[in-house]
């Protein structure tokens, strides 16, 4: 794909900044958040080393929206194009899997549509991916390949710009003045640097590689205990469901304003207790350990079922949110464990 | 800007009948032509207050007005049997898949029913009746828990136990003076001796315990689990398969249901909670 070079990120920002609404990463304690772009602030923004800690939904999908006004029918406020520098390759790959749940065929949902078409998305390369990072497992990389309009890498002296897609294409021919041609080195130093990454993300990540496909030790684990026993840390406070860049989960409700009613939309979360319950009063899963597996099942078993792909993208940000320090990848090695340890009694059984 | 599907479309209730204590029908005019096949739900919206699901209990045939029948349960059902006649409400839908009509032709149709989960049965019995001689015979077992706690009474004490081709019994757990018929469970009144099983399919709508016991019994009585449909109940929100709150293992009751047969899910452990 066509790449360009750039010595210094602030003219290529600025550029940006000058089209559209720009949201870059700012650090903030251990980690980074997106903040709106300020072409006057004394330091340029730097690219991220890791995936931000806010979830990519939040510019698509967010925490709360208007639905539907009631009578009468009025059009959703207008999205201006709004473009976001630091987004990595599980960000990329989340919107993948929102897109199949809010963009599929049947049932479209427009204030979402609206905003993606409205998204300019410039990708960023991790160079030294954060302890709590999986995606490996889940085939991600480091690095993205494709779902960006413009990718950018850091490299010695600059930053090597990738083309995505038409609009990103548009955007660098428009601002041809600010890029020049990339020495050949310099792409070379970048795919390097992309495979030591890897490499790391890999080896740190040995132990998730199962024998069994994931979702097969997922879907066996009903009878399992592993649930119950992580619940006994959970506190109930949604963090993971509202950091994860691929849970979904919505609520409807009503409200009266002075002249119209009208339908609100808000990020729920099956961690809730009340989530699943009927007005008469039953509920699938009153009991914490079952919620816990009902989202796991979900990820790695439903949503695999349904559309062809897991509901996780290994980007770890549950693993750094929760303040009852499970770790999925823990949950999962369990489950694995328990799925071998079953296999083999049953195999003494058959001898 | 696509169609938004959260939009309800603008409607009335135009009666209120009282069925029981708990439980009343809400006649609704919808603004706009809004048709619906037996069996499939809608998102009703007081406008302001809430919106709860519900599958009409009018035949699908009627298509100026459609009739709701509503227990009180929760808030918005509570809110909806304060209102009056002329309240607007809103509609979405309708959504899921209902009753697959085109597969009971031919067959004897055992339907097994209680308490307000006769409602999605009137749907169903006034669609069959409509149509009656393509039908084995329709079969109903109907329960409830007290003589005054059946819905429809009119049409169920008399009416519809006259109409040819239908063999309609029903049962109370607890009986009152008047009451000459059975006493006990839903499943105390079903027997398969004038049903060809092999040629049947059943139809249950019902409390989650009720539902359970009666799958149970037409197991047993050799039903296939794949010709046993259920009516599910779940915290169906969105209607669209989007929000998650009524997920049935990979299911989305809204979209995939809310009928379902046994055999689809049979294998995960929460359909009866």
């Amino acid at each position: 794909m066509e790449a360009v070079f750039i010595s210094k990120l602030r003219p290529f920002l600025d550029a940006v900044a000058e089209e559209m609404e720009l949201y870059v990463p700012k650090k903030s304690g251990d980690y980074y958040i997106f903040n709106r772009y300020d072409p006057a602030a004394e330091v340029a923004a730097e690219v991220n080393n890791i995936r931000a800690c806010t979830p990519v939904k939040e510019f698509l999908f967010p925490l709360r929206e208007l639905a539907a006004v009631f009578p009468e029918t009025v059009e959703p406020e207008d999205v201006k194009p709004f473009a976001i520098f630091g987004l990595k390759d599980c960000d990329l790959r989340s919107m993948e899997i929102l897109d199949k749940v809010f963009a599929e065929e049947e049932f479209k949902d427009p204030f979402y549509l609206k905003r993606r078409e409205n998204m300019f998305i410039i990708s960023s390369d991790c160079s030294d991916p954060g302890e709590s990072c999986f995606c490996s497992a889940f085939d991600g990389r480091p690095y993205a390949s494709s779902g960006f309009d413009l990718n950018v890498a850091k490299v010695r002296d600059g930053f090597v710009i990738e083309v995505g897609s038409e609009k990103g294409k548009e955007f660098v021919e428009k601002h041809s003045q600010l890029f020049t041609e990339v020495p050949g080195t310099l792409l070379s130093e970048r795919d390097e640097n992309r495979s030591e990454t890897q490499k790391q993300l890999e080896q740190k990540n040995a132990e998730l590689e199962f024998d069994t496909p994931l979702k097969e030790i997922v879907e066996n684990s009903q009878e399992s205990e592993v649930f119950d026993v992580e619940a006994k840390n959970c506190v109930e406070c949604q963090a993971c469901t509202r950091i994860c860049p691929t849970c979904h989960c919505f609520y409807l409700y009503d409200t009266r304003q002075k002249d119209y009613f009208a339908k609100m939309k808000m990020w729920d979360s099956c961690m809730r207790q009340a989530y699943a319950e009927v007005a008469g009063g039953a509920n699938p899963r009153k009991v914490l350990g079952d919620r816990i597996k009902h989202r796991l099942m979900h990820k790695f078993v439903y949503f695999l079922d349904r559309y062809g792909i897991d509901m996780c993208v290994g980007c770890g940000r549950c693993i750094d949110g929760c303040a009852g320090e499970m770790n999925i990848r823990t949950v999962l090695k369990k489950l694995s464990e328990e799925l071998k340890d079953r296999g083999k009694k049953k195999s003494k059984v058959t001898k | 800007m696509n169609e938004n599907p959260y939009q309800p479309i603008a409607g009335e209730i135009t009666d209120i009948i009282d069925e029981s204590p708990t439980i009343k029908t809400f006649v609704v005019v919808p603004d706009k032509e809004f048709r619906f096949e037996t069996g499939q739900f809608v998102e009703l919206t007081l406008p302001g207050e809430g919106e709860a699901p519900f599958t009409p209990s009018s035949s699908p045939a009627e298509t100026k007005k459609m009739d709701i029948t509503i227990m009180k349960a929760g808030r918005v059902t509570g809110l909806l049997h304060q209102c009056k006649k002329g309240q607007k409400v809103g509609i979405r839908g309708p959504y899921g898949n209902g009753y697959p009509i085109a597969d009971f032709v031919g067959k004897y149709i055992y339907v097994v029913a209680g308490g307000v989960g006769l409602a999605p049965m009137r749907s169903l019995f006034l669609t069959l009746v409509d149509r009656i001689k393509d039908f084995k015979s329709v079969v109903c077992r109907l329960g409830a828990r007290t003589p005054q706690d059946f819905i429809y009474k009119d049409a169920l004490f008399g009416p519809w136990q006259k109409i040819a081709g239908v063999d309609m019994k029903l049962t109370v757990d607890e009986a009152d003076g008047d009451w000459k018929g059975n006493v006990g469970v839903v499943t105390t009144i079903c027997e398969n001796k004038d049903v060809d099983i092999k040629n049947a399919v059943a139809v249950v709508c019902g409390p989650p315990i009720m539902m359970r016991f009666a799958t149970l019994k037409l197991l047993e009585f050799g039903f296939a689990a794949k010709d046993i449909y259920l009516s599910m109940e779940k915290n169906m929100s969105c209607g669209i398969g989007k929000c998650g709150h009524c997920m049935l293992g990979k299911y989305y009751v809204c979209k995939d249901g809310p009928v379902f047969t046994y055999e689809q899910i049979k294998d995960y452990p929460d359909i009866w909670d």
